[in-house]
């Protein structure tokens, strides 16, 4: 069970690794510094061969040592990293992927799988055959012949282990790290360690009392010998110490370091000369010895490094001494500590009713009139408003990863189609809501293919039209007055007005004779079913798609606008809540009932009375700005008389601004957004619900979709600002 | 509002054993009699007020906060082409659970009084009359003998079937 366990963490760090790669792969070329690119897909490979051989999984480590051979040869610039190479690579990538994932549904290396292997070992093959440079690997596979040591310099390395009594227990058998430590170089000496074996009735079968003292010939680095140990390091003590070689070689590491302030421990890691593990295992006994020997400071790292072996004296002093050079200085690093999702959801959900609890608990406070008490739930509800932002935070993440994901797409599917397409990426550290980008990476999916299927030309016609020969994507993403703004825009064909209207017309959706707005010829695409595409890829064209984007924007209170310039190119601008659990608001009263405003999108309120500029055109004068209003009684059609005195709320979103008119202020409150549910899907201009503390239940205006709303009913026309499109 | 306790205690007694005879809330509407199979029924609470969704089909009657949840109320009556059901004394809301895109949605139903807890086998249950009943057909699951008398039952997932309800709403919305 706990050998499952560890199986599981492999495949959860071996599908990070691939990740990694991945990305590496797709962000190489085109880069003038490869190196740290190119080390980052040898390590993923390298991480994921030392693993698999813990667990026996020799198909993964044998295809990863090909896959990592070759990786090993670009690193030592024996090779060169062509967009051949990287293609082949990205497939040894995705069958490495797909090996992970046959290990997780349980069935390792099934056949087909088998020979997929072995085909893109066999295109692998060429590339481990040097062009000029040593002779190097006539058989890649097995063992390790390219060395980058010479031979007389290569001594043994000493690893002494003393297994800990839990390692049977936990599923890990001594005997599968001798064998993995086989596939590193030569064991050259062995000597098995048994003095721990008690006799009798005292021994337990299920008790390791083993330990080994072993001399291995190998030009693997220290790091990759200690990885062979990761699962038992914590409850074994292994010493791995270098061959005597490396100890010169290991003060000059230390000795050519850059100049930077180090502590000696960060020294010696950075030499190479002990892995980040050991030190961290020395520092602990440091910090311990010294609790129980009474004293501040215990041994010294460098005698306790010494002592134990882990380090030959001399490298500890060069280390010492490149130290003494500079002052200590904490490393500031970041920290990231994993959480599963649904804990998170959990807490948010919790959250939410603390805010209601909260929001009742100050109504009822109010009413006591008890000063004291009004005084507690003020802070206790600062309180849960700190925890609220926090916990909302932690939901936060970055919409890089989703964007990065496009770059794979944009390069197979042009590759596909034969247009050559520069994918741009802004704004990849922007924050949002986890669960928002759940939903959005389908709907970009279809917007990033239509945008390379329809949108980018095809070459003939990009050169036609005096356009560079690569065609432009871009992703971008930016905060916006309380919400994110993501736009993919594109250099290609643009819509074509006069097939949209025609197609449109075809399908009856508009009358013949009507001559809409351009705004309005975009939104046709957004049409179930609308396809102005002749033939049907297998991209798109299928006219599925938009309107199915749309829909999911909608479902995440979004708004998406089009904007576009026969022959220049399309940009699709979608705008979104920052998060969907909770919000600021600002309540509104109309008629008997309360609304929500985001107070985000509030920017002031005022009496409708002495702004009104025109009853009849719906426009008020604020401070010499004519801004459109619209009557929420009007837009919801309630049918009765208005309060003498009604008051108006200024919102602004995007680049739009408009009056809404009310019946009354009733102030700020945090509003716990509840769902309607798919009773209300059709609903517009309301984008949810929400609580209040008294119990009742208000409904969240969604503003975008309510002016649209009140565009159609042609009661407000809406401001325009001067040179930028209008939303709606 | 006793009475209430004991049904819903009954309600939550009878669900598991419901099976073999099948149990059925009745409950007056426009002074009509009806039945709906309790299987579906999660509770039944007294009226309470409700706050009003603008731009919607008159049946939904607009939306409840029932222990944190939002849960919609549909006037059934309207739903079947009558009047709008008045709030009175005895006006209580079913809360019902319905399929809705192989999940379940929660709705309520605003009846005028909840009386009992039938039981009715299941020969004494007929289909529904193809023709003469004012209500649509696919909304009637059955008919019951009750001592003598013939009570409608509903078929609770076609007469709340949120996806009919849902795009009802369209064809209300753009027809302007």
């Amino acid at each position: 069970m706990d050998l499952d366990k560890a199986k599981q963490t492999f495949i959860i760090e071996a599908q990070e690794l691939l990740g990694a790669m991945e990305e590496a792969l797709l962000t190489v070329e085109g880069q003038a510094d490869q190196a740290e690119a190119v080390n980052a897909m040898f390590r993923a490979v390298h991480t994921i061969k030392g693993s698999a051989g813990l667990f026996g999984l020799d198909g993964i480590v044998h295809f990863s040592h090909t896959v990592e051979s070759v990786m090993d040869r670009v690193r030592s610039h024996q090779l060169s990293l062509s967009s051949a190479l990287v293609s082949l690579v990205l497939e040894c990538h995705d069958h490495l992927s797909q090996m992970i994932a046959d290990l997780q549904g349980g069935d390792p290396e099934p056949p087909a799988s088998r020979e997929v292997g072995q085909g893109l070992v066999n295109r692998l093959l060429p590339f481990l055959e040097g062009k000029g440079v040593e002779a190097g690997s006539a058989a890649p596979v097995v063992s390790r012949q390219t060395s980058k040591v010479p031979e007389s310099e290569q001594g043994s390395w000493h690893i002494s282990a003393r297994f800990g009594a839990d390692v049977l227990r936990n599923g890990m058998d001594p005997l599968s790290f001798i064998r993995f430590l086989g596939t590193l170089g030569t064991i050259i000496h062995m000597a098995p360690f048994v003095d721990g074996l008690p006799g009798g009735e005292a021994f337990d079968p299920e008790t390791c009392y083993y330990g080994f003292e072993l001399d291995l010939e190998t030009d693997a680095d220290r790091q990759t010998i200690e990885d062979v140990f990761e699962f038992v390091r914590e409850d074994s003590r292994i010493r791995i110490i270098p061959p005597h070689s490396k100890v010169e070689e290991y003060i000059q590491l230390i000795r050519d370091l850059p100049e930077e302030e180090r502590l000696l421990g960060e020294t010696l890691v950075a030499g190479g000369s002990i892995t980040a593990k050991d030190l961290e295992e020395c520092l602990q006994r440091q910090k311990q010895e010294s609790y129980e020997g009474g004293s501040v400071q215990g041994r010294l790292l460098g005698t306790i490094l010494i002592e134990d072996q882990a380090v030959p004296p001399p490298v500890v002093a060069a280390a010492l001494d490149k130290q003494k050079k500079f002052q200590e200085r904490q490393a500031h690093e970041l920290k990231v500590v994993k959480v599963q999702a649904d804990k998170l959801d959990k807490l948010v959900d919790l959250v939410g009713e603390l805010v209601i609890a909260g929001a009742t608990a100050k109504v009822l406070a109010g009413q006591t009139r008890d000063d004291r008490m009004m005084e507690s739930t003020a802070i206790i509800n600062n309180l849960v408003e700190a925890i609220r932002d926090t916990a909302l935070g932690l939901r936060m993440v970055q919409i890089g990863e989703t964007f990065n994901r496009f770059r794979r797409i944009v390069r197979d599917v042009s590759k596909e189609l034969g247009k050559s397409i520069d994918l741009e990426i802004h704004g990849a550290e922007t924050e949002l809501d986890k669960s928002i980008v759940e939903k959005l990476s389908d709907p970009l999916m279809h917007i990033v293919r239509n945008s390379i299927d329809h949108g980018i030309e095809p070459l003939e016609i990009r050169k036609a039209r005096g356009k560079p020969d690569a065609g432009t994507l871009s992703l971008n993403a930016s905060h916006e007055s309380g919400s994110i703004l993501i736009e993919v825009s594109d250099d290609g064909g643009g819509l074509n007005r006069s097939k949209i209207l025609a197609k449109a017309m075809e399908r009856g959706l508009i009358s013949a004779g009507s001559a809409p707005s351009d705004q309005e010829v975009c939104n046709l695409i957004f049409e179930p079913g609308f396809s102005t595409a002749d033939s049907v890829s297998n991209l798109s064209g299928r006219g599925v798609g938009m309107d199915v984007v749309r829909r999911n924007i909608d479902e995440l209170r979004g708004n998406i606008e089009i904007e576009t310039e026969e022959g220049l190119g399309t940009n699709i601008r979608i705008r979104l809540p920052l998060t969907l659990a909770i919000i600021d608001g600002f309540r509104v009263g109309v008629n008997h009932a309360s609304y929500v405003v985001p107070l985000d999108m509030v920017i002031e309120c005022l009496d409708l009375g002495p702004f009104l500029e025109s009853e009849e055109n719906h426009l008020i004068n604020l401070r010499g700005e004519v801004l459109p209003f619209l009557r929420l009684r009007e837009v919801f059609r309630i049918n009765e008389e208005p309060p003498q005195r009604e008051r108006v709320v200024v919102v602004q979103y995007g680049e739009t601004r408009a009056g809404l008119v009310v019946d009354k202020l009733l102030g700020e409150f945090q509003a716990v957004i509840k769902p309607l549910g798919g009773l209300f899907r059709q609903i517009r201009g309301i984008g949810g619900s929400t609580i209040l503390g008294s119990g009742e239940v208000a409904l969240i205006l969604d503003v975008p979709q309510l002016v649209q709303l009140a565009t159609e009913q042609k009661h407000a026309p809406l401001k325009r600002l001067p040179a930028l499109p209008v939303i709606g | 509002m006793a009475d209430l306790m004991q049904l819903n205690k009954r309600l939550s007694q009878t669900a598991a054993t419901a099976e073999k005879r099948g149990q059925f809330l009745a409950f007056t509407l426009g002074g009509e009699m009806f039945a709906m199979d309790i299987r579906s029924i999660k509770e039944v609470i007294q009226f309470v007020s409700l706050t009003e969704v603008p731009l919607v089909p008159d049946f939904i009657r607009g939306v409840i906060n029932l222990r944190g949840s939002v849960v919609p109320v549909i006037d059934i009556s309207v739903r079947f082409g009558r009047t709008v059901t008045e709030i009175g004394r005895r006006t209580c809301i079913v809360i019902v659970e319905v399929d809705y895109n192989e999940e379940s949605s929660v709705l309520g139903i605003l009846v005028d009084s909840v009386s009992e807890v039938l039981e009715i086998g299941e020969s004494e249950i007929e289909p529904a009359p193809s023709f003469g009943s004012s209500l649509r057909a696919d909304f009637i699951a059955g008919v019951g003998k009750v001592n003598g008398k013939f009570i409608i039952i509903l078929s609770v997932n076609r007469v709340l079937s949120v996806d009919e309800m849902a795009s009802i709403g369209v064809s209300h919305d753009t027809n302007e």
